[in-house]
């Protein structure tokens, strides 16, 4: 069993974080790695109805970054059983108790309503909003989370909703 | 890039969008995404991980990197004057890498909602052996022909609930 009283207590827990500003160079290599270089990415269009370049969409749901003086996640790199695994920096939510269960996606939901600018912060606002257990065909328990995401500007505007549910094993 | 402009009137039930192709995708493009990312998930690119320790049949694509292909998909499709308000999707099978994929969406439904009008459509992902590997809706707002744009930032208005929710 995967849901222990420990998981089960994640649920319904949430956190605030604030981006660093989008970053030029940072939205190069993002538009560059899904292979989609629309240059209303780097500088924007004259004339747009952006207000000046932009990011991808689903941007605002990868762009948070560990902050300095932070725990590297890659300081147990060097153990064979390390899987690289967390989701605390994207979310700013504690990873689940469950080292060692391998993650794959299994769903997303977004509802877009306006592009993050250049040098625009981002709020992010994120939920464990389910976490349940499943069986496998062959009888393995799998548990799947739902976190639950929104994204503003600091000035309130919204960006983006964003559903996204894993499953472990 | 998307200079074409996509008008409501001319979007018909049943009609395919433009394909996306992408790939193949190697293992160098998974390593690219996951260092713009800061994913460090070793089933990326790590294969004696993925494979031995995670007992996965190869290094996995992302999950949210082929959510980015969908996106783009249809942003080029809804053109400059358009929105895609909505994405969902389930993913369904994995996709490894070496494989090239191909994103596709047909019009399911149409109609008008004020300002703008409203297309629902399917969506999926195959790879060269035609394999789906992901099973979803999308909802786009395209301008009326005689219309301007659809307003920035997307305000839904009245088309909050014209279509039940994507899956």
């Amino acid at each position: 069993m995967l849901l222990t009283d420990e998981v089960r207590r994640y649920i319904g827990f949430g956190a605030m974080t604030c981006s660093e500003p989008v970053e030029k160079g940072a939205v190069r290599r993002f538009a560059q790695a899904i292979m989609d270089e629309d240059p209303k990415y780097a500088e924007g269009e004259p004339g747009d109805r952006f207000g000046g370049p932009i990011a991808p969409p689903l941007y605002p749901a990868l762009m948070f970054r560990r902050p300095l003086g932070t725990p590297d996640p890659l300081a147990h790199a060097a153990d064979p059983d390390y899987d690289g695994l967390s989701l605390a920096t994207s979310t700013g939510l504690p990873d689940l108790p469950l080292r060692g269960h391998g993650l794959v996606s299994a769903g997303a939901e977004a509802e877009f309503y306006r592009y993050a600018r250049h040098g625009e912060s981002v709020v992010q606002h994120s939920a464990y909003r389910d976490i349940y257990e499943r069986e496998s065909k062959n009888g393995q328990p799998l548990l799947f989370t739902l976190i639950e995401s929104e994204f503003r500007t600091a000035e309130g505007e919204l960006l983006l909703r964003f559903r996204y549910r894993y499953v472990r094993r | 890039m998307t200079a074409r402009r996509l008008a409501f009137e001319d979007v018909v039930v049943g009609d395919d969008v433009p394909e996306l192709r992408k790939g193949p995708l190697t293992s160098a493009h998974l390593m690219r995404w996951s260092a713009a990312t800061e994913n460090w998930h070793r089933i990326h690119y790590d294969f004696p991980f993925a494979v031995e320790r995670d007992r996965l049949p190869g290094l996995l694509i992302h999950g949210d990197l082929k959510l980015q292909f969908v996106f783009q998909c249809l942003i080029r499709w809804a053109g400059d004057g358009g929105w895609v308000w909505k994405v969902a999707v389930q993913f369904r099978d994995i996709s490894l890498a070496g494989e090239t994929l191909t994103i596709w969406a047909r019009v399911a439904d149409k109609k008008r909602a004020g300002q703008f009008g409203l297309v629902k459509l399917v969506v999926g992902m195959r790879n060269e052996h035609a394999k789906e590997s992901i099973q979803g809706s999308a909802v786009v707002a395209p301008p009326y022909a005689d219309g301007s744009a659809v307003p920035y930032p997307f305000q839904p208005g009245d088309a909050v609930g014209a279509f039940e929710e994507p899956a």
